[in-house]
């Protein structure tokens, strides 16, 4: 295969801003996109991202499917979740201090939101249908989350394209890291769509 | 945390055999995956594997990470801790993770890869004839694990609940 770095880049650039957008009309509040790094990183060095394999995480996750099956992680440090917990509910800053059912299904939509538009992006630059299952919400150690995905990544290949968008958003200090990692199968076909293209 | 020990780390496909009194072999924040952790008592060898998945036939062997495979990990840890020294009838085995992270794969063993991962681990210990000494798998949480090669005791931990570390 082809470095696929280049297109692969232009695609999460893309599907990223459009994420934030998309979450920006949610909250009804800017977010900044400050940074969008991608690069290639062994799969087992990802859980340091987040202080350790045994750090405490909340991570939302969807899989992807269609033409290509996938999976979209979205992972923040407690603190930081707390904070979008906030955000979402449209409360001061610091109000959540625990995520109980109703900040679930806030985070829960947040990636539904950040799934839809992400992955629709995707779609309009290649063709593809690409569509996200509903989000799962799990708090736990990083790398026990982070498994979820590796473990299907890990089954041919060591390394994967991680992208990490940080942004910042008014009124509200938080930033956060959102993680995409492309399988093969998805990296190939998304790489196919766009040469077609 | 141990301190005052010298701890090897075993990221995912990774593993290790020590001999070395005051080494601890550590698997942080297993989830779906399994350790497979295998000690002689009288040679006071142990050896670790941070499994990931349950068979090599259905994937591809990568460098980084040799002992990602159930099938592979259990017979080249055994391996190497036999040529420490170990003998395999007095070798105890423990098995902890493949726990079943995501909800909707609970009852489903084909997404659930924990359950895969912990049958694959019986079966391959049952294949060598292996005795289990600590079996810690399945459920919904992640785990830590360590082995402590002086005594071969085996800690496991999971994830500070959430509510209480915030309240």
């Amino acid at each position: 295969m082809a470095d696929p770095l280049g297109p692969w880049a232009d695609l999460v650039n893309i599907g990223t801003r459009k994420a934030m957008a998309g979450l920006s009309q949610m909250i009804g509040s800017d977010i900044d996109v400050t940074s969008l790094t991608l690069r290639r990183v062994p799969v087992a060095e990802i859980s340091g991202l987040f202080g350790g394999p045994d750090t405490e995480a909340v991570g939302i996750y969807l899989t992807v499917s269609g033409s290509a099956d996938g999976h979209l992680m979205l992972m923040y440090e407690p603190r930081i979740a707390l904070g979008f917990i906030d955000l979402l509910m449209g409360q001061p800053p610091q109000t959540t201090t625990v995520i109980d059912a109703m900040g679930r299904s806030a985070l829960g939509e947040m990636g539904n939101i950040i799934g839809a538009f992400f992955l629709s992006a995707i779609a309009d630059a290649t063709g593809l249908y690409l569509t996200p299952s509903p989000p799962t919400v799990m708090t736990d150690m990083a790398g026990a989350l982070l498994d979820v995905v590796t473990s299907d990544i890990l089954l041919t290949q060591d390394e994967t394209y991680l992208a990490e968008a940080t942004f910042l958003t008014e009124g509200h200090d938080i930033s956060g890291v959102f993680m995409v990692m492309p399988t093969e199968e998805l990296l190939e076909a998304l790489l196919t769509a766009t040469k077609a293209a | 945390m141990v301190t005052g020990v010298i701890e090897t780390t075993l990221s995912l496909g990774e593993w290790a055999v020590s001999n070395d009194r005051d080494g601890v072999l550590t698997c942080l924040g297993l989830g779906s995956c399994v350790a497979f952790i295998a000690y002689d008592p009288v040679a006071r060898v142990g050896g670790m594997a941070h499994m990931v998945l349950p068979d090599s036939t259905q994937g591809r062997a990568t460098p980084r990470s040799e002992a990602k495979f159930v099938d592979v990990a259990v017979p080249m840890v055994m391996r190497e801790l036999l040529a420490l020294g170990a003998m395999k009838t007095r070798t105890q085995i423990s098995l902890v993770g493949g726990a079943a992270m995501l909800p909707n794969s609970r009852g489903n063993e084909s997404l659930n890869i924990g359950a895969r991962n912990a049958a694959a681990a019986q079966a391959a210990v049952r294949a060598m004839g292996l005795r289990v000494k600590v079996e810690d798998m399945g459920g919904t949480q992640g785990r830590t694990v360590r082995l402590l090669v002086r005594s071969g005791e085996v800690t496991i931990s999971t994830a500070r609940n959430l509510r209480a570390e915030a309240a």
